[in-house]
């Protein structure tokens, strides 16, 4: 070969082994010999700091108990936190900066719908592996990206859920109270469709604020609409308003809830009246049950870590989906690479864990919904008890 | 009919809250002529700390009250002292406002680290029995006829403090006019201070007599302290019956345009009233026309 | 000649040249992303501070503007399939049209009312963002394509980049001009004293609607852009949290000052990003840096560079003017001594 042909042939050997470099740090990136770094983003402040923040705090409780016996094949977990403030711009840059700044392993979390629906082309892009345990807007998952996997059940799934528990319960006369913030309309907008498939009219379709501190005119509507069943697409405030309303004019229906209400001992108290919880189902992705003796143990983690807090259901986004992302961990053993971890996360089948209601079952190809299994749940003499 | 007089009703009781909040804005705006952008956020922080002494400390209902006005009330000269009292002297009201502004977004925060890992939003008991009464025919919670009656005693006291007593008349020179207040021999300084001192204790007796209803989290201040300014725009930022008659409308008018036009409207009602009411009542509807001075 | 060296023209020149580097000097992605958003909210702050800190009108409503420019762009190719470049001017129209209307209840309100107004005006913006679904795509928002910059070989990351680049060094230049001019003199003599300026022949309407007309251009050419690097737009992008980041930019960096709003807005998302680094949380930083500043440095941090740098204090004349006003009452003296 002439000179310039072999300097050529040089140059391009160079490249094509720096890319395939690339490739090959990509995918053990943020693994170490002493740890494995994950990252999480989500909100730290503003109202949904709740699936951000306290959410991470779980994530990072389970990362600490595993931490204490010695890690994952011997590697310490560390969770690397981002705050997104909940918007479009800061998911988007948390998600850079984690896959190509920080360099971490794998994602969790995504707490808010529109900043995680605008961050998902990002992620794709990065082919870093994700698990998304709160926000619930379908798109995230639907359709399936290779590395995008969800243990929380979507909008549309709980949607369709509430409507088929409704008319399995006998409801004749269904009414609709919804917010219509981005994580309502995630809801709303399914369940509207969903309606129209099953041919059923609502009798009443009414809209409630977040912050409202009340609920008359909803309340007086739906009482004069004779509903035999309402289903709530609101966060436990508004919900307690709501219900608070409702009953303060004697009106108390079959009261269907969603999974931002799992803490049921507590939103009867925050009703305040009693018989609040009398007729009130809810569904849920995750299991907050107080009664649990495995959720002592993780309050006294919570409180040993996070002195001001208390376990709550919103620690439990991200304790759930961090039990998750260990048992993979663990079943793919002491090399992990990106490709390993999301063929293992793809076979996920029936992993029954203390956080979720049903066993976590990963479809790939077909679905990546790993959480196909909420639960319905009423309050009973002072207990958590299922409803089938 | 029945409809009506129960939007009404409901009107009437979400108004008093209203009515509340706006009070501490115009005793606070008479005397020194600032709107307290962080007022809501003053009310929020009472809310807590009587949330504190009430339910993790154990106190009672009337100490825990009692707590939550001194907290307020000491909150508040602090913040006049370091953040108002340099910037009063500057003809420019603007960045008093953006230091409000500031101020509100800290103390949000601060109340975020210290109380939000608790969970979503804090219960707090009500004073007297939750159990709904009937009057006339209408189920109100008593805690709002507590509410009512709070707003109305409060209105009336504060009135006679201003009519009445020498504080009061201080209070009222140095709102009519500060130069000559200071020229007769008024501290200025300690009427500015006091002043928002009391905004700040009216704003905790609020923020416990309502938190039963309402439910305390940290985003609760500015969403209140905007209806509150609404309120008291519309009765006019310099009366304070005006605050009242404000209040109970704007709560009204929400009820109705819910229930008669469009449940989503309760929502954006109160940023609607504003608009229209300084578009073409810019003085409320008893506030005095000032001639601006050149 | 080292004095033109050390000038302030200068200094920008290099300043912005080594920006148009920054593609090309290797840094991953995720300082490319911030690059370019550093850029347009020194194109926001620009505007900003010509209604606030020049023309002295408080008003809370730059960042709903920065919506309407943002919707604009993204719903005309969403729903009717118009691109980037011809949807573009539209959005900046559109955020220029409603911040003149703003003007109207400008002329009757100042201080904490017209704050409180135009703040009421900018929450029932998003609330119809929100709830005009039909239209809107409601709170969830909604996804553009990525920028197409073909035929030109740059990918969209690396093309929006150099959009946003040229757009900020165009409007920094008009921005200048304007200020230098007779506009930015009577929209200071505005701030000063209305009545006073009013007396003095200042036409009341005309400059206020100008200085909301001109904030409303920026805040729509921002909002463009913005659109284009998320490829989202969302309601919650543009509500009061927004609002008070650009009013601290300014702040921060220097009201009433060009270079403070390239300061300002280049801290503004530098300072974002070092807090995310820290865990510290935004609202009590950027609550207490605005205070702060207000209360202790209300000049901004470009008076610390003044300090340093004299000759780099912004006039509200060209230089030119200066050396015609110089010499005009030389001239005369000299006529009368001669």
């Amino acid at each position: 070969m002439t000179f310039t042909a072999r300097g050529l042939a040089a140059c391009l050997l160079v490249v094509a082994t720096t890319g395939v470099a690339a490739a090959q740090d990509a995918e053990t990136q943020g693994i170490t010999d002493k740890e494995i770094r994950i990252g999480m983003f989500g909100p730290f402040g503003g109202p949904a700091y709740l699936y951000g923040k306290i959410s991470m705090n779980g994530a990072e409780a389970v990362f600490d108990k595993v931490n204490e016996s010695g890690g994952v094949h011997g590697r310490k977990l560390v969770l690397v936190r981002e705050d997104d403030g909940c918007r479009a711009e800061g998911a988007i840059g948390a998600v850079k900066k984690l896959a190509y700044e920080s360099k971490v392993f794998a994602l969790m979390g995504g707490a808010c719908s529109n900043s995680t629906v605008a961050a998902r082309p990002e992620i794709e892009r990065a082919g870093i592996p994700f698990i998304l345990n709160s926000a619930t807007a379908d798109s995230i998952t639907d359709p399936p990206a290779k590395n995008i996997f969800s243990t929380q059940t979507t909008g549309s799934g709980e949607s369709r859920a509430q409507l088929d528990f409704a008319i399995k319960k006998g409801a004749k006369k269904i009414a609709l109270v919804a917010m219509k913030d981005a994580w309502g309309m995630s809801r709303y907008t399914p369940l509207m469709k969903y309606l129209e498939d099953k041919n059923v009219k609502l009798v009443e379709n009414l809209e409630l604020a977040g912050d409202a501190v009340d609920a008359t005119p909803q309340a007086l509507k739906l009482k004069a609409s004779g509903a035999d069943a309402v289903i709530l697409v609101l966060y436990p405030k508004p919900a307690a308003v709501m219900m608070r309303d409702a009953l303060k004019l004697g009106y108390n229906p079959m009261w269907l809830g969603n999974s931002t209400i799992s803490d049921l001992k507590a939103f009867g108290a925050q009703v305040g009246l009693p018989g609040a919880l009398d007729h009130f189902v809810t569904i849920s992705s995750t299991r907050f049950d107080p009664s649990d003796p495995k959720l002592k143990a993780w309050d006294d983690r919570i409180k040993k870590l996070f002195p001001n807090d208390e376990l709550s259901p919103f620690n439990f986004y991200g304790l759930g989906s961090a039990l998750v992302l260990v048992e993979v961990l663990n079943r793919v053993g002491p090399q992990p690479t990106r490709t390993k971890f999301l063929n293992e996360l793809g076979k996920l089948k029936d992993f029954k864990s203390e956080a979720y209601f049903g066993p976590i079952t990963c479809n790939a190809p077909t679905s990546h919904q790993c959480n196909q299994n909420p639960g319905w749940f009423a309050w009973k003499n002072d207990k958590l008890v299922e409803i089938q | 009919m029945m409809y009506f007089s129960y939007l009404f009703a409901t009107g009437l009781t979400t108004g008093a809250i209203y009515a509340l909040v706006a009070l501490g804005i115009v005793v606070v705006y008479r005397a020194t002529n600032v709107v307290n952008f962080a007022h809501g956020e003053m009310f929020m922080l009472a809310g807590f700390m009587a949330w504190s002494a009430h339910v993790t400390f154990g106190l009672s209902y009337l100490s825990a009250l009692a707590l939550a006005v001194l907290g307020a009330f000491v909150l508040s000269i602090v913040m006049y002292r370091y953040a108002f009292k340099p910037l009063m002297a500057l003809r420019d009201p603007n960045p008093i406002l953006l230091v409000m502004i500031g101020l509100s977004f800290v103390l949000k925060g601060a109340a975020r680290d210290v109380w939000g890992g608790k969970g979503d939003y804090l219960t707090f008991p009500p004073l007297v029995s939750p159990e709904p009464m009937q009057f006339a025919g209408i189920m109100i919670m008593s805690q709002q006829l507590v509410v009512l009656v709070a707003a109305l005693l409060v209105m009336a006291v504060l009135l006679l403090l201003l009519r009445y007593t020498r504080a009061g008349k201080f209070m009222q020179a140095t709102a009519d006019n500060a130069k000559a207040a200071r020229l007769v021999g008024l501290r200025i300084d300690r009427v500015y201070m006091y002043t928002f001192g009391v905004g700040a204790a009216v704003a905790a007796i609020s923020a416990v007599l309502m938190a039963p209803l309402t439910l305390l989290n940290p985003d609760m201040g500015f969403a209140l302290f905007i209806k509150g300014f609404a309120a008291a725009v519309l009765g006019g930022l310099s009366s304070i019956a005006g605050a009242i008659v404000g209040g109970l409308i704007l709560g009204v008018a929400e009820q109705m345009a819910a229930g008669y036009i469009e449940t989503g409207l309760q929502e954006v009602a109160a940023f609607v009233v504003i608009v229209l009411v300084l578009i073409f009542i810019p003085n409320g509807l008893f506030g005095t026309k000032v001639a601006r001075r050149v | 000649m080292a004095s033109k060296l050390l000038s302030m023209r200068a200094a920008a020149v290099v300043l912005f040249a080594l920006l148009l580097l920054v593609p090309l000097s290797g840094l991953n992605q995720y300082y490319l992303y911030i690059a370019t958003l550093v850029l347009i909210h020194i194109i926001l702050a620009l505007g900003l501070n010509i209604l606030v800190g020049y023309a002295g009108q408080l008003a809370f409503a730059n960042a709903a503007m920065f919506g309407i420019g943002a919707y604009g762009v993204g719903l005309l190719q969403k729903h009717f399939g118009v691109p980037f470049w011809l949807g573009a001017p539209a959005g900046v129209l559109a955020a220029m049209a409603v911040g003149t209307m703003l003007a109207l209840p400008a002329l009757r309100l100042s201080g904490i009312y017209l704050a409180l107004a135009t703040l009421a005006f900018a929450q029932c913006t998003v609330w119809v963002m929100m709830h005009w679904i039909s239209v809107t795509y409601g709170a969830s928002g909604f996804t553009i394509k990525a920028i197409d910059f073909a035929p030109l070989p740059i990918g969209s990351d690396h093309g929006m980049y150099y959009l946003s680049w040229i757009c900020c060094v165009l409007l920094l230049v008009l921005a200048r001009n304007t200020i230098q001019s007779r506009i930015g003199r009577a929209f200071v003599a505005l701030r000063d004293h209305e009545i006073a300026a009013q007396s003095l022949g200042v036409n009341l309407l005309r400059y206020k609607a100008l200085a909301f007309a001109m904030s409303g251009f920026y805040a729509g050419v921002a909002g463009v852009l913005y659109a284009g690097v998320l490829s989202f737009v969302g309601p919650e992008s543009f509500g009061l949290h927004q609002m008070v980041l650009q009013l601290a930019a300014i702040v921060i960096g220097g009201t009433a000052s060009i270079a403070g709003s390239v300061l300002g807005g280049t801290l503004i998302v530098v300072i974002q990003e070092i807090v995310r680094e820290f865990k510290f949380s935004m609202e009590i930083v950027f609550g207490a840096l605005l205070a702060l500043f207000v209360l202790f440095k209300p000049t901004g941090l470009i008076d610390l560079v003044h300090l340093v740098r004299p000759g780099w204090r912004e006039k509200l004349h060209a230089a030119g003017d200066e050396a015609r006003a110089a010499e005009a009452p030389a001239a005369a003296a000299g006529e009368r001594t001669a």
